[in-house]
């Protein structure tokens, strides 16, 4: 089906394509589309969740398929960030830089 | 006078608007007619529906872009679908085609939020077949304070959790004469309720005001009136420490008050959180007073409107009504219906714009957080 939402993601080291599969069950309360830990942390009851998609609804249905994308994007990109900070030099520095004040041009000043 | 038919299709007798809201945590879907001619008091706008859902987080927490955002997109369909079927009492099939546009708050606002309803506008609009129209926040509370209370030419004092302005209407622009210099004033009470860990349902600042109801005792507060504007962080940051004293047990003399009545039998009485709310609102409220009774000096007015979520205060209209009174002048409030972030407003304010030719291409409906309310030309007002 030609008019099933896709997703591409390019880096210079990596390109991924997200595709949805209509054969499988989606649904509109995806795993990363949910209320954030703070607020449930806090004692919050999730009261906004989606409603349920009628099966004739094609629009809610493109919304099920974008959700499942969408989850499949963000875990995606949380491993990968979450990779970046554990193995790149830049992410150290940039941590050094913000959390310990050191200074970028360290390096260069005599 | 302006003519605000002078777009009108051949056979129309009427115009009809959606209007979606969700600048911050309430999202709220309304639709109006106008019948065709001038809005005056024999031919007042109708309100047709007007639903709302707000955003509630637990006591002690604001509420985020992100959940709030979230809030928004999962309950929108749902109370579009109850304002229309509300409004015309049949399906959303045939419901749809009597509208003739769809009004949507552009700014300003929280990101999120406004994104969320925006994308719900541009879907209705591409699916219907029928034009956008994108609304200053701040016009639709003014306006749709003018039609409900016939003010016609008011003072307008706009207060709300994220906006705290004076405004008055000069040539075809609300013009701003005061405004809050760092945080809005139903921020203010927001975040003193947070700090008294005190319940966000209804709303914070209506908890407050019950609280203050009970105050007896006046701490004085930093008063910050500085010309025609107003800051009040200050005073957030003073009370906030006051409430951190008085909750950790810590000596401070503000927290005593003296009852004495001649000064030499005093009885020393310990501050309650009560007159801790009464103290803020006295002192916040008092500044509003002030500034509005300068601004209506300055432009010879003798209305005041107060619009915005926090103008369901009582107290602050109480107030307003003792200085406007004193000026010989008339006081115009609205109650929670129209006061509170709501979608009526957009419509009313969005079909003021569509009457007048105006509409929001697609390329064009990108929402800002920041839109200051002199940015509007009032093209439906020449007076």
């Amino acid at each position: 089906m030609s008019s099933l939402p896709t997703a591409i993601y390019t880096s210079p080291d990596l390109t991924r394509n997200f595709h949805v599969d209509p054969s499988k069950s989606h649904t509109t309360d995806g795993v990363t589309t949910g209320p954030s830990d703070h607020v449930l942390k806090a004692g919050a009851i999730d009261k906004d969740k989606p409603s349920l998609i009628p099966t004739d609804a094609k629009i809610g249905l493109l919304r099920a398929y974008l959700t499942t994308l969408q989850d499949d994007v963000n875990l995606f990109l949380t491993k990968r960030m979450a990779h970046d900070d554990l193995n790149s030099i830049e992410g150290d520095l940039e941590r050094r830089i913000l959390d310990d004040g050191v200074d970028e041009d360290d390096d260069d000043d005599e | 006078m302006v003519n605000l038919d002078q777009y009108l299709k051949p056979n129309q007798t009427e115009y009809y608007a959606l209007g979606l809201e969700g600048s911050a945590n309430k999202l709220g879907i309304g639709i109006i007619k106008h019948n065709i001619g001038q809005l005056t008091t024999l031919n007042k706008a109708e309100v047709l529906s007007n639903v709302r859902d707000t955003y509630i987080t637990p006591a002690g927490e604001g509420f985020l872009p992100r959940d709030t955002a979230r809030h928004h997109r999962n309950w929108v369909v749902r109370l579009i679908k109850e304002a229309l079927n509300e409004a015309f009492g049949c399906g959303l099939h045939d419901s749809f085609k009597k509208l003739d546009c769809i009004c949507f708050t552009q700014g300003p606002g929280m990101g999120a939020p406004l994104q969320s309803v925006v994308i719900a506008a541009r879907t209705l609009s591409q699916l219907w077949g029928i034009p956008m129209i994108g609304v200053n926040h701040c016009i639709g509370h003014i306006e749709m304070g003018r039609e409900i209370t016939n003010a016609m030419n008011p003072v307008v004092l706009y207060v709300s959790g994220g906006n705290t302005q004076i405004i008055a209407y000069s040539r075809q622009r609300y013009r701003i004469f005061g405004e809050t210099l760092d945080i809005a004033i139903g921020n203010c009470l927001d975040r003193f309720a947070r700090v008294l860990k005190i319940s966000n349902y209804p709303s914070p600042g209506y908890n407050i005001e019950q609280l203050a109801k009970k105050g007896k005792n006046f701490i004085e507060l930093p008063y910050t009136v500085k010309g025609m504007d107003l800051s009040m962080s200050g005073i957030l940051e003073f009370i906030e420490s006051l409430a951190n004293d008085l909750f950790n047990g810590k000596k401070n003399k503000l927290l005593i008050a003296k009852n004495g009545t001649n000064g030499t039998n005093e009885d020393e009485e310990k501050i309650t959180i009560e007159d801790l709310c009464f103290s803020l609102q006295e002192c916040l409220y008092a500044m509003l007073v002030e500034i509005t009774e300068r601004a209506m000096a300055h432009v010879n007015a003798n209305q005041v409107l107060i619009v915005g979520g926090v103008g369901c205060n009582e107290r602050l209209q109480e107030m307003m009504k003792i200085m406007v009174l004193d000026r010989n002048g008339s006081i115009f409030a609205t109650d929670e219906r129209f006061c509170i972030d709501n979608g009526i407003m957009i419509a009313h304010a969005g079909l003021l714009s569509y009457r007048m030719g105006d509409f929001t291409e697609l390329s064009e409906s990108v929402c800002t957080q920041k839109f200051r309310t002199d940015e509007v030309l009032v093209k439906w007002r020449d007076d």
